[in-house]
């Protein structure tokens, strides 16, 4: 009877899970508006069909002269296959920490006779599948080529793919519980933020500043250099590119890597699952810590409507937990056009020409993240809307408060970059600054006001202002690289600039003037 | 005797349509000193009438004078006036009540010595004084009422428009907060609020306005009320329901939101 009902119970959730899951994607399919899913599918499929003419192009010369699973090979398949354990594993530090702390509908299910632990298993088994069925779609286009042009064993593909969704999300839990064990219900949110932010771009990262110390080159491809796989790699028959051999479609290895991630995954699902009810009680008990600041006893400063505006923008950035670890992920991407310039001071004096680009990226997503927090991210609109200024004021102070902090980050590294190269160090900062106004004015066109705490979700509430920011960047970007190099065609990448800008000036919605 | 002074707010024929009309060609008087409660159902048109009048919402017809500015031509030097307190409180985590009244003060471009002697005694009329260098991410609904009330009041405004200030609150806030709105109105200052609670209306209200679709049903004192709805020595909950028709959500008797407010569109 007992274990009827348990069946019962797993059984409701994973409906329950199902719905949500499905209602999920609809919506995020349908661009997160009511426009027709049909219409959001077909568009879906025609890029889907286009990823496919790409990786054809990508793999049709490797396999024309017949594919050897020889040492580069090998390491490709093996790196590709632990990058993408990389990133799922931050996305699943992400999600579970999510499962344990967001409050949605848990205060519900815990409050009823349901068992908690059931809940918890078909919502690690729902993240495991979602993460897999996102890299599918990702690498579907590379795998169903490679199956055509290689042979049904590519499509052991897949199930590598869901070995490392498995053990990614296994290690997510096993990692969230460790945290909550070592530091606490009350930090284990903000450091499994920035964790998951440094494991996901840790290795892609580490591979640059490997391939700039051994080859001078930014490009982490160079590191699948045979010479210097010979040299540096373990050779061909080594147990390292055992995920390689998997991939390639070897049944023992497959089996093995799919039986081991299953036990894995199982081992962390039931250890979250069990101490599911407490964390969770742990969790929902943490609230905003009591930060008592001194008793103050000083007067009031005296501030214009403007300055009081610039001052309470800095003062939520500089306090923002949330906002660290996105900052910490930019700076992470600054490393290795760092160690490019400590490798080359006093070599090359064109060396903006290779970093500009990086730095005027990182710089113009940065201000886009600012840009969103203090413009749409205003917890108080109704009080700033109804204080005696005029909305130039209002939307002034918000600008120039992210073009202040985009400025003091910049301005060391401009600094460093102008000892080796005065005018690479000019162009990267302008360029830079460039990249973070056309980032804030696509957030003023597109600003529509939410809380805070919806940050994550920004990039995916308007696709349109994602775009457009993510082409602004890359054009200002192409654009300073060209200019640092002395290259007329840097005008192109101008001219993308404004096309871009202009559409999305023209495609903004209509505001509420009040807002 | 009549008042030489403008009335503290003046609505004239305003109009607001959200595909139907949710205010529509709603005029009343709010006069200077006076508390006001403005009643109605779910979806009545009360908060869209208030969110026009603090300039949050832009009408589609009709005019708006505060203190006698016009609040439309003009809106700048009606919000320095005016106090806007919407029923979710809105403050931000990361400040305490003291920098949350500092930037307030900033915003109204207030003398600071003065800004700072009105925070605390503010602060310590809502019994905040011992949190005021605590951070509000940790305070419960009813501690964030109060420091947006606070923030409301600390510029010293002639007309304050609260959108139900006592909800969440626990029966010593609400008592605290009650006894400086009275304190306020004794001070010549104006008050228009909406509530649910009819007691509270019931008690502290000079006036008395019901809104149903949209449109001013009913106004006057109690008594005034009480005649109209022929309803000698009944509650304001007989009056109200019999006024509205003992309907809900929008209006007479319909029982839907027929004219519903911009919350519900």
């Amino acid at each position: 009877m007992s274990a009827l009902a348990a069946h019962s119970a797993l059984m409701r959730f994973s409906r329950h899970e199902l719905r949500l899951a499905w209602r999920d994607w609809a919506w995020m399919f349908s661009g997160w508006r009511n426009t027709s899913l049909r219409r959001a599918l077909i568009g879906m499929g025609m890029f889907y069909a286009i990823m496919h003419l790409i990786a054809y192009a990508v793999l049709s010369p490797y396999f024309a002269t017949g594919i050897m699973l020889d040492q580069t090979t090998q390491a490709m398949l093996s790196v590709t296959v632990l990058l993408s354990f990389t990133m799922m594993l931050s996305q699943a530090m992400e999600s579970v920490t999510r499962a344990f702390y967001a409050r949605d509908d848990l205060d519900l299910i815990l409050s009823s006779p349901a068992p908690s632990r059931d809940l918890f298993l078909v919502r690690i088994v729902m993240m495991a599948l979602t993460s897999w069925v996102m890299s599918a779609l990702v690498m579907s286009p590379f795998l169903n080529v490679a199956v055509v042009l290689g042979g049904q064993h590519w499509l052991a593909g897949y199930v590598v793919l869901l070995s490392v969704s498995l053990s990614a999300t296994g290690a997510g839990v096993l990692i969230t519980l460790a945290l909550f064990r070592t530091v606490g219900a009350q930090r284990t949110r903000l450091t499994a933020q920035i964790l998951a932010a440094i494991v996901g771009a840790a290795f892609l990262i580490g591979m640059q500043v490997v391939a700039i110390l051994s080859f001078g080159s930014i490009s982490r491809f160079t590191l699948f250099d045979p010479a210097f796989l010979a040299n540096h790699a373990p050779s061909a028959g080594s147990p390292w590119w055992f995920p390689a051999h998997a991939v390639a479609g070897q049944t023992n290895a497959v089996i093995l890597i799919f039986a081991a991630s299953v036990l894995f995954f199982a081992m962390g699902a039931w250890l979250g699952a069990v101490q599911f009810r407490r964390i969770v009680v742990l969790a929902l008990g943490v609230t905003e810590k009591t930060t008592r600041g001194r008793a103050s006893e000083r007067a009031f400063r005296s501030y214009s409507p403007f300055g009081a505006l610039v001052h309470k923008e800095l003062s939520l950035i500089f306090r923002d937990p949330w906002l660290v670890s996105q900052t910490l992920m930019q700076v992470l991407y600054l490393i290795p056009p760092a160690v490019m310039l400590w490798v080359s001071f006093g070599e090359n004096t064109e060396i903006s020409v290779i970093i500009a680009p990086v730095i005027v990226m990182a710089v113009g997503q940065l201000a886009g993240g600012l840009a969103w927090l203090t413009i749409s991210g205003e917890d108080a609109p109704d009080l700033i809307a109804t204080a005696p200024i005029s909305l130039f004021t209002r939307l002034w102070a918000k600008v120039l408060s992210v073009l202040t902090l985009i400025a003091t980050i910049l301005l060391p590294i401009a600094l460093c970059l102008a000892l080796i190269s005065l005018w690479g160090a000019v162009v990267t900062f302008a360029g830079a600054m460039i990249a973070a106004a056309s980032a804030i004015l696509v957030q003023l066109w597109f600003r529509s006001q939410a809380e805070r705490t919806t940050f994550r979700r920004r990039q995916v509430a308007s696709k349109a202002s994602t775009l457009a920011e993510a082409g602004a960047s890359i054009s200002c970007a192409a654009g300073t690289a060209l200019i640092a190099a002395g290259s007329p065609l840097a005008l192109l990448p101008v001219v993308l600039l404004l096309i871009v800008l202009g559409i999305s000036r023209s495609i903004r919605p209509r505001h509420d003037a009040k807002i | 005797m009549p008042s030489s002074s403008p009335a503290a707010l003046d609505i004239l024929n305003l109009k607001k349509c959200f595909g139907k009309p949710a205010v529509n060609d709603l005029s009343l008087t709010v006069r200077d000193g006076e508390f006001y409660a403005l009643l109605g159902p779910n979806g009545a048109g009360k908060t869209t009438t208030l969110r026009m009048v603090a300039g949050l919402l832009e009408a589609d017809a009709g005019s708006v004078k505060v203190c006698g500015i016009d609040a439309f031509s003009d809106p700048i030097a009606a919000k320095h006036v005016l106090a806007w307190v919407p029923d979710e409180p809105m403050v931000y985590d990361k400040l305490t009540p003291l920098e949350y009244l500092e930037f307030v003060a900033g915003l109204w471009s207030m003398e600071p010595d003065l800004a700072r002697f009105r925070a605390d005694t503010l602060l310590d009329s809502f019994g905040l004084a011992s949190h005021s260098n605590e951070r509000c991410g940790g305070f419960s609904k009813g501690m964030r009422q109060k420091v947006a009330l606070a923030g409301a009041l600390i510029h010293e405004p002639r007309l304050i428009i609260l959108d139900e200030p006592l909800t969440g609150l626990d029966a010593g806030s609400a008592r605290q907060v009650k006894k400086v709105l009275s304190g306020l109105v004794a001070q010549g200052v104006s008050i228009v609020m909406t509530t649910h609670i009819l007691e509270v209306a019931e008690r502290m209200a000079d006036r008395i306005g019901i809104i149903a679709r949209g449109q001013l049903v009913a106004e006057g004192t109690l008594e005034e009320l009480r005649e109209r709805a022929s309803a000698d020595g009944n509650s304001l909950e007989d009056i109200f329901l019999k006024i509205v028709g003992g309907g809900s959500e929008g209006g007479a008797q319909t029982g839907k939101a027929d004219y519903p407010d911009e919350k519900v569109a």
